[in-house]
């Protein structure tokens, strides 16, 4: 199965990121009309020091640390081998020690990125599921994930900044700008609350995509899928008894909570359940080819 | 687990009560196409052999009604082939295990013997009906839950282990073609009672 551009998703990003630019375009109005526009180089600054140093960050703040292809030779072959089926350069190899199992992807390019794991992901994952985890990180780099997400954040950094320092400056209100100041807070605090709500579902947009991409760069849906369920503890709900000592006696069934509306817009990944639906659609279509 | 949740759990309106839907022997006509799509994408091939797990009444007329059942079987041998035997496992449940190397004959003696029990009154006592698989030396069934009417993945792995990316995957390849069970908690192994055996054995 070749790789086709996802036309669904793509739109979905491309919308997104134009009405946050469009959102941009109207705080940036409401700043100069409130003259409080000396904040946006400021703010900008700061971005960009966060942009350069942004996988460097993420790595620190994960406490993980890179590592030779000698500590771990497994990790790295399927790194190398996934990196040359996904044509990209080998990113940096590192992991984090930690009791969670997760993974992720950091960098400014496609040349400059790195893969992280933890350990606890590495003990918890057979060879096929770490697999499936490791080209959906490689399919964020691919997709040049990053760098779109920081653009987007960009904008509620800037945002949330000014609610902070209009609070600091503007908490004299003795001053002559103070209503302009108040305007500037206010807006500020809209520009935030949407590109807020915006960003969180750009980024469910680029896991659903990475998750595609993944699969399209191993082949196999199911194998991430099964990580998914692993990582999301849901492998535990197939349950240990066998059917016959079941059929004996009414058990009772721990059901998964159901999120509702509001879980759903406020968190940064979809729902495993969609995910693992979609990688269960893209399963059949590769098999039924 | 919420509040709301353990209130239902302690009322006993839990999922246990609401099976997706009642077992229609007809579902198991589903299987025929199963063996074949099981067979071209996923390469795994029928073990020839499929059973039908029921728990006994201690009745003149259940004796009879199994009687009857092996009766239909054995008339159906001498047409398609189709060998059976009725045996008890560890647990205390019964089975009437069918071999033949036609898949289509395996999907029709199930059947009869399934719709048997149930014009005979005794549709509640049949749990399960297993269909056997084999890729590379791996194991892998379909159980047709008669509980819940749906058909659910089971690969079983050595030392009581389960391959659940395998499970998956037939899962994700069959649904549709057969009505499975959405609901991963409803997955419950049936383990053999001899190492390397199947769930009947």
């Amino acid at each position: 199965m070749k790789w086709k551009p996802d036309w669904g998703l793509r739109g979905r990003m491309v919308l997104t990121m134009f009405l946050l630019f469009a959102l941009y375009l109207v705080f940036v109005g409401v700043l100069f009309r409130t003259n409080s526009v000396v904040f946006l180089p400021l703010m900008g600054a700061f971005v960009l020091v966060q942009f350069l140093f942004s996988d460097r960050l993420a790595l620190y703040s994960m406490g993980a640390k890179e590592v030779s292809a000698e500590e771990y030779p497994e990790l790295h072959a399927t790194v190398s081998r996934l990196s040359q089926q996904a044509d990209l350069p080998k990113p940096t190899v590192a992991v984090a020690d930690s009791r969670v199992p997760n993974a992720f992807a950091a960098g400014r390019s496609q040349k400059s990125a790195t893969v992280c794991v933890t350990t606890e992901l590495l003990r918890t994952l057979d060879r096929d599921e770490l697999e499936g985890v490791l080209a959906h990180e490689l399919a964020h780099v691919k997709n040049r994930d990053v760098m779109v997400m920081t653009i987007a954040s960009f904008l509620s950094t800037v945002a949330f900044m000014i609610v902070r320092m209009g609070f600091w400056f503007g908490g004299g209100g003795r001053n002559r700008q103070g209503g302009g100041i108040i305007v500037a807070i206010v807006a500020s605090l809209v520009v935030w609350i949407v590109s807020f709500l915006l960003i969180r579902a750009l980024s469910r947009y680029r896991e659903f995509a990475a998750d595609r991409g993944g699969a399209l760069i191993t082949g196999q849906p199911s194998a991430l899928a099964s990580a998914l369920l692993t990582i999301d503890g849901r492998m535990d709900r197939v349950p240990k008894e066998d059917l016959r000592e079941q059929a004996e006696m009414n058990a009772f069934f721990i059901l998964p909570a159901k999120g509702n509306a509001i879980t759903k817009l406020f968190s940064t990944h979809p729902s495993t359940e969609k995910r693992v639906e979609k990688l269960r659609d893209l399963e059949r279509e590769m098999e039924t080819r | 687990m919420g509040i709301f949740d353990t209130i239902r759990a302690v009322l006993g309106t839990s999922a246990e009560a609401d099976a997706t839907r009642d077992a229609d022997p007809e579902d198991l006509f589903g299987m025929s196409t199963a063996y074949v799509t099981m067979e071209a994408d996923l390469g795994y091939e029928s073990v020839d052999a499929a059973a039908l797990c029921f728990s006994g009444v201690d009745s003149t007329d259940f004796s009879e009604t199994v009687a009857d059942v092996e009766a239909i079987l054995g008339a159906g041998e001498e047409e398609t082939g189709t060998t059976f035997d009725v045996r008890e496992d560890s647990h205390g449940w019964e089975w009437v295990v069918l071999r033949d190397d036609d898949p289509e004959d395996l999907v029709t003696s199930i059947h009869f013997a399934a719709d048997e029990f149930g014009e005979r009154g005794y549709g509640s006592r049949l749990l399960a009906a297993v269909f056997g698989f084999e890729a590379d030396g791996d194991r892998a069934y379909w159980i047709y839950s008669f509980r819940r009417g749906a058909y659910y993945p089971f690969a079983p792995r050595r030392g009581k282990e389960r391959a659940n990316d395998v499970e998956f995957k037939l899962q994700s390849v069959l649904d549709g073609e057969l009505d499975v069970e959405d609901d991963e908690s409803y997955w419950y192994p049936m383990w053999p009672d001899t190492a390397g055996g199947h769930p009947w054995e």
